[in-house]
């Protein structure tokens, strides 16, 4: 008898994520990209990538690195430009973590966050075919060609006319799901975007992805009526995802039913965020808390670097992420929020945003968002429940309903 | 077509997803692997061997155990999220 | 709330802390941001302490400073007899000054000493707990304490507390912020840096501490005599917003927020080896609990309480 086994979702809160900064390089200049110090110049050396991997692999059981599972992320600028480099660092972790007789041998994943471009080409195609039961790739697409070409735009020069990129990433997405069946597109949303979100993600949907995640973005860029408008739109995504009964195969992470609610102050007080858990290292060996703690990513702060690969990782600099607590960084409103849960934030953009120099200051930028989106989110359950109940088919949703990987940033 | 025939512990799940993944890696290695490379070459297809053998133990044992159901040209599935075991029919 | 004012009158100034005095020329705070300093320390109901440098302060400066009730921090080497007479607290810049001071007895000592040489110092640290009422001993160089130095530094301070404890059984009881802090208190008391403490340096603008002012390039002045202090976001200083202190127990610890800028980027974190040093003080003050009835300081299973606090 044929034995198979299926894996949907992958140790979750279990894994270190180590990510690589490869390069700082993107064929697009996406307007809402945080990433503010992009160029062409810091792509990372095979010297860098290996020393970077032989300082992690000989350090197996540091705490900070006994994880059961592990995922080495890469990440750019977009990744697969540099896929040779990519494809070496890949192999040399392999053959080292087998021949180390190292435990993450058992448990690892490559995870890439690509715009989608060059993942038909041949580089990246063989680099998929060798790595395919280990491999993690979400492909960026945020809706309808007007929401993807508004903000997603090739670089350009000045005088250049602007071209938007949904063209050169739809193409893909067929093989990309063919290759990774039930995988999910993580959208962005900033002000401009808000009159397409609910024609966007039914797009997504159409084009076979099951799983939208979809997120407000951290900054301050929010204007007035952009709450309400943003409501809206998600009341209206709501009644056509639920008058067609799309809530069966299909899921947006805009809609969850543990989020709008008052957070406990002793139970609900650990960090969301996981900087400080996670490891990144740019072209220059630096390592980081996460990667928007990287200099590239951050508009009015230093950047935040915990070591490099010559000197080792300072422990004190992770000592204030790794004691974080929600109230501690949050300013009263929050705390005493009654819609507190599932309101997010980025610890980078905490800092970035800070009155001073602290990741204590919780930015609060998308306040206003968060409430709308309770509101909606309200309006979905109330509406979706009482459907399944006039039907009587509550009990048979609930059995079935699709299950949703935990929101990450 | 699939049905739920039953369920492992989640010590039973995590000791075959820790071999299924093995399993997985050892094959990626075999791809990038020479012969040139003898003392680890030997040492992957030694490893492949154990694996291999651990694995159908794994089933064998767990059938055993929970004495599932099975079907001519069916296959036995196991969902690493819920521990559920499925026969898959064609 | 601010409670006290810290007025560094010269950029030469003795450092009575961890942090490094300015070597560069002498610059005097001006008359004019002395006079203000003090008028906004009356108007404020502070209380303020004068930092002083080697040299003789001009006249002027001195007949501007007794206008207000104040404490004197002075150096052990200060060139001006009268103001070393009259200190409140003298400082000490090193072992090597011990053998040329003349001690009083009724003043407090800083000794701001290297790591290697106090672990090396036991007996220059009892001549000193002999001859004066309190003793603070600062090491400069926190960030080099490792995790192999623990045993030696509880060892020193094994020897201390026997010291100490003569001292008592003559009859002097003597303060020693190392050992006998930690009995004495029954909560946290900490230098409390921005939040009951700040500092006006030479160049008229507010820091936290003096400490803050050798870094002022990197933005941590907290306003000018013009507007006042305007610390941004004040509740880090605070003891209930520094996750790891709020729950540990070596009440005695400076809980130096330069220090924890120093090694962990954050005012309201401190960094492993502070941490360490302190809970080595702590335990060290065990043994000197028979000197203290009805005090209690228990056992506990960790040096650091970053183990304990960590999410």
């Amino acid at each position: 008898m044929e034995i198979k086994e299926t894996d949907n979702g992958w140790q979750e809160g279990m894994a270190k994520s180590i990510t690589f900064i490869v390069t700082k390089d993107c064929q697009l200049a996406c307007k809402y990209c945080y990433l503010v110090g992009k160029n062409e110049k810091e792509r990372m050396s095979w010297e860098t990538a290996k020393a970077a991997i032989d300082y992690i692999l000989d350090r197996e059981h540091d705490e900070m690195f006994d994880t059961e599972s592990v995922i080495f992320d890469f990440i750019g600028g977009e990744p697969f430009l540099e896929i040779e480099l990519i494809d070496r660092i890949c192999d040399y972790l392999k053959v080292q973590m087998f021949s180390r007789n190292h435990h993450w041998f058992n448990s690892y994943r490559f995870s890439f966050s690509t715009n989608g471009i060059n993942y038909d080409s041949e580089p990246v195609q063989r680099f998929i075919g060798k790595n395919i039961g280990h491999l993690s790739i979400g492909i960026t697409i945020d809706g309808t060609r007007r929401k993807h070409d508004l903000n997603r735009v090739w670089k350009h020069s000045n005088g250049e006319a602007e071209r938007g990129s949904y063209d050169d990433v739809v193409r893909n997405i067929p093989l990309w799901l063919n290759q990774f069946p039930g995988s999910s597109t993580k959208v962005t949303i900033s002000s401009a975007d808000i009159p397409y979100i609910c024609e966007s993600v039914l797009h997504l949907y159409s084009l076979g992805i099951h799983e939208v995640n979809i997120n407000c973005v951290f900054e301050n860029v929010w204007n007035e009526g952009d709450d309400i408008a943003f409501e809206q739109q998600l009341m209206q995504l709501a009644d056509t995802i639920i008058d067609g009964d799309l809530y069966r195969d299909y899921a947006c992470s805009f809609f969850s039913e543990h989020i709008g609610k008052p957070l406990d102050p002793v139970n609900d007080n650990q960090n969301w965020c996981g900087a400080g858990r996670m490891l990144s290292i740019d072209s220059a060996g630096n390592f980081y808390p996460c990667t928007r703690f990287a200099q590239y990513s951050l508009r009015s702060k230093k950047a935040w670097m915990i070591g490099n690969i010559h000197d080792g990782i300072d422990k004190n600099r992770l000592r204030p992420f790794l004691t974080l607590d929600r109230l501690t960084q949050s300013p009263r409103e929050c705390i005493d929020c009654e819609v507190a849960s599932g309101c997010a934030w980025c610890q980078g953009e905490n800092y970035d945003a800070a009155d001073t120099p602290t990741i204590y200051q919780r930015a609060t930028a998308i306040c206003k968002m968060h409430k709308a989106r309770v509101r909606a989110n309200n309006y979905y359950w109330n509406k979706l429940y009482r459907k399944l109940e006039l039907e009587g088919n509550r009990e048979e949703y609930e059995k079935n309903k699709p299950a949703r990987k935990p929101e990450t940033c | 077509m699939k049905k739920i025939i039953g369920k492992v512990t989640p010590e039973e799940k995590q000791e075959i997803q820790s071999l299924f993944e093995r399993r997985n890696g050892l094959n990626e290695l075999a791809r990038i692997l020479t012969a040139d490379n003898a003392e680890l070459y030997e040492k992957l297809v030694r490893d492949m061997g154990e694996t291999g053998t651990r694995f159908q133990n794994w089933w064998d044992r767990m059938a055993a155990k929970y004495q599932w159901e099975s079907s001519d040209g069916g296959n036995w599935e196991i969902n690493f999220d819920t521990c559920e075991i499925y026969l898959v029919t064609k | 709330m601010i409670k006290y004012l810290i007025i560094q009158v010269d950029d030469t100034s003795v450092s009575y802390c961890h942090y490094p005095a300015l070597t560069g020329k002498p610059r005097l705070i001006s008359l004019d941001d002395l006079r203000a300093g003090i008028l906004w320390a009356m108007k404020e109901n502070v209380t303020v302490q004068f930092v002083y440098p080697s040299y003789r302060l001009p006249d002027e400066y001195h007949r501007v400073i007794e206008s207000i009730d104040h404490a004197d921090i002075v150096p052990a080497g200060c060139e001006d007899t009268g103001l070393l007479d009259k200190a409140d607290v003298i400082v000490l810049d090193g072992m090597s000054r011990i053998a040329s001071h003349t001690f009083r007895s009724n003043a407090a000592y800083v000794l701001r000493t290297s790591k290697e040489d106090l672990l090396t110092g036991r007996d220059a640290v009892a001549y000193l707990l002999d001859r004066v009422m309190r003793l603070n001993v600062v090491i400069t160089d926190v960030e080099t304490f490792t995790d192999d130095d623990t045993e030696r530094y509880g060892k020193l301070l094994g020897s201390l507390a026997e010291a100490v404890a003569e001292q008592y059984a003559a009859g002097r009881n003597v303060q020693f912020n190392l050992l006998t802090d930690r009995l004495m208190l029954d909560r946290m008391n900490n230098c409390n840096a921005g939040w009951e403490t700040i500092a006006l340096a030479p160049d008229g603008r507010f820091y936290p501490c003096p400490a803050f002012y050798g870094d002022a390039d990197k933005g941590y002045n907290i306003g000018d005599l013009h507007l006042g202090p305007d610390i941004k976001n004040p509740q880090l200083y605070r003891l209930d917003h520094a996750p790891i202190c709020r729950r540990c127990d070596a009440w005695q610890c400076r809980r130096c927020t330069w220090l924890n800028c120093r090694l962990t980027l954050e005012v309201n974190t401190p960094g492993h080896q502070q941490c360490i040093m302190t809970h080595v003080e702590r335990n060290a003050s065990r043994r000197l609990l028979p000197l203290f009835p009805g005090t209690e300081i228990p056992e506990i299973g960790y040096l650091d309480p970053f183990d304990i606090a960590k999410n």
